[in-house]
């Protein structure tokens, strides 16, 4: 039930995740890559968290997202 | 969904627990079962590409044309809604107009005849007034007529009563010029000094 | 057939297709999709078959949901936007009639299968990058560089933007995979409380009360997840499309 309202969050953290990994199986830099692309991938899920969150509850339109825009 | 069964497996089996246990075509948890994905996505490609064309070709254009249609209609039936209602205006205006001219001319046949009418009485009037004072003019002429008629009668008598008067004073005998002479001296004098 | 929550998610063979050692088969998932076209179609141009000027009860149904989809796609892109409006469409009546079809006993979710709606999401990113470099060709990667930042921070935020890109399909299509899955689930289970309990008599089928009163709670709460799920695709599809018509304002 938790997935219903963070799966923009667990998208961002998911894709960090899998870059993270390939990363680390392409150059052999584990753990490093997952670390950082985990982070990366935290920071871009909460981005997209907000700015879909924001625009839902704002309804969306073209001045809303020029709006949004200068938040990040 | 809502099935029930018969021949429950076991007491509050929770969700979780079945994923493990689940003796299914595959032992795996179905929405993650690569084996089913070729073919899920085969299907989905044809059906949606399907939809896609039926919505594109058939649907939309139908359902938008009805809306468009009837939006059009909505706005000439407005239009003429609006025009009529101009024309009764102008219809309206136009009885007003007509109602204003009848109304003044009504006032100004009044109006005429009001004045007609006074002016014949004005005419009658003064006519009447002319005639009265035609007759006044006359009768006043009379009076003056007689006054003088009477006044010169005033001179004879006097010649004669003073013919009489001297005769019977001094004897004497005076003409009647004389004495005629001797009056008119005697009237113009008291005329002068009147 | 057993209370087994996950058994309704389990796809069938019903006709076996092979082509070159890959499983093509028609299977119950395949005949639901039919089904969801064949029905939102059927609704769609049967309820505008009389063309009325005044509508009846399917027709303005069905114009209701047209004007709805195009009035959302053109808050959210303009009047340039409108040529995504069969896709949109497409998309949103999809999801809608799978999710309420779905909704019926003994019938299969197409949109509870991962797949499904990774496929949703990667039309939706697919027409996005496309039709945003085929239009504004390298201008379209100003997407992912904010203006107004320092130029030491700008690769760390650009690389942020683009991960956060990357995971708008996964996150489309884990949000109604997951809610689709989970209300399935939960329905389920309490669904199953009620048989259980109602077996072991008479304080079994009073104990079966709460449960089946929460089940009708949540069969009507999942005909809104079902209606509000298409809506949410179908808002960020507008979202992000309006991202490939005007890409970096």
């Amino acid at each position: 039930m938790a997935l219903r309202l963070g799966a923009d969050f667990v998208a961002g953290v998911l894709v960090g995740a899998v870059f993270g990994w390939g990363f680390d199986a392409l150059l052999g830099t584990s753990p490093w890559g997952l670390i950082v692309f985990l982070l990366l991938g935290f920071a871009a899920g909460i981005l997209s968290l907000l700015r879909t969150a924001g625009l839902i509850a704002k309804r969306p339109g073209l001045d809303d997202d020029a709006a949004f825009r200068r938040f990040d | 969904m809502a099935t029930t069964s018969d021949t429950p497996e076991g007491p509050f089996t929770t969700g979780e627990g079945v994923v493990v246990e689940t003796p299914g075509e595959h032992n795996n948890f179905p929405p993650f079962d690569a084996s089913t994905f070729a073919s899920q996505l085969l299907w989905f490609a044809i059906t949606f590409a399907v939809l896609y064309y039926v919505m594109a070709k058939v649907a939309l254009p139908r359902l938008g044309g009805i809306i468009e249609g009837r939006r059009d209609r909505i706005a000439a039936d407005l239009d003429t809604a609006e025009r009529l209602k101009g024309e009764s205006e102008d219809a309206a205006r136009n009885y007003e107009k007509a109602l204003a001219q009848a109304r003044a001319k009504a006032s100004t046949i009044a109006e005429e005849a009001r004045t007609e009418a006074k002016t014949k009485a004005d005419s009658q009037r003064t006519e009447l007034e002319r005639a009265l004072a035609d007759r006044l003019t006359a009768a006043e002429t009379r009076i003056s007529d007689i006054k003088h008629r009477a006044l010169s009668e005033v001179g004879a008598i006097a010649g004669e009563a003073t013919e009489a008067v001297v005769a019977s004073l001094i004897g004497a005998t005076t003409t009647p010029d004389e004495v005629g002479a001797a009056v008119r001296d005697v009237l113009s004098e008291r005329d002068a000094n009147a | 057939m057993a209370t087994d929550p996950i058994h309704q998610f389990q796809i069938h063979k019903l006709v076996p297709i092979e082509v070159g050692g890959v499983d093509f088969s028609f299977t119950n998932s395949a005949l639901f999709m039919v089904v969801t076209v064949v029905s939102a179609s059927a609704f769609l141009i049967l309820s505008a078959r009389g063309r009325g000027l005044v509508p009846g009860r399917w027709q303005s149904a069905a114009e209701v949901v047209y004007e709805f989809v195009a009035k959302t796609l053109r808050d959210a892109t303009g009047s340039d936007g409108m040529r995504f409006f069969p896709l949109v469409f497409s998309l949103f009546i999809f999801i809608l009639f799978a999710n309420l079809i779905g909704m019926f006993p003994y019938f299969f979710t197409v949109t509870s299968h991962l797949i499904i709606t990774v496929a949703l999401a990667m039309i939706v990113m697919g027409t996005v990058v496309f039709y945003g470099f085929r239009r504004h060709g390298l201008h379209f990667l100003k997407l992912f560089t904010p203006s107004g930042l320092p130029a030491p921070l700008l690769p760390v935020v650009t690389f942020i933007e683009v991960l956060s890109f990357i995971s708008r399909p996964v996150s489309l299509s884990i949000r109604l995979f997951a809610n689709m899955l989970a209300g399935h689930i939960t329905l389920k289970v309490f669904a199953g409380f009620v048989a259980t309990l109602g077996s072991l008599g008479v304080a079994g089928v009073l104990g079966a009360i709460l449960p089946l009163a929460a089940t009708v709670a949540l069969t009507a709460l999942e005909f809104l997840v079902a209606a509000l799920q298409a809506y949410v695709f179908a808002v960020l599809t507008c979202l992000y499309l309006n991202d490939a018509l005007h890409p970096g304002h």
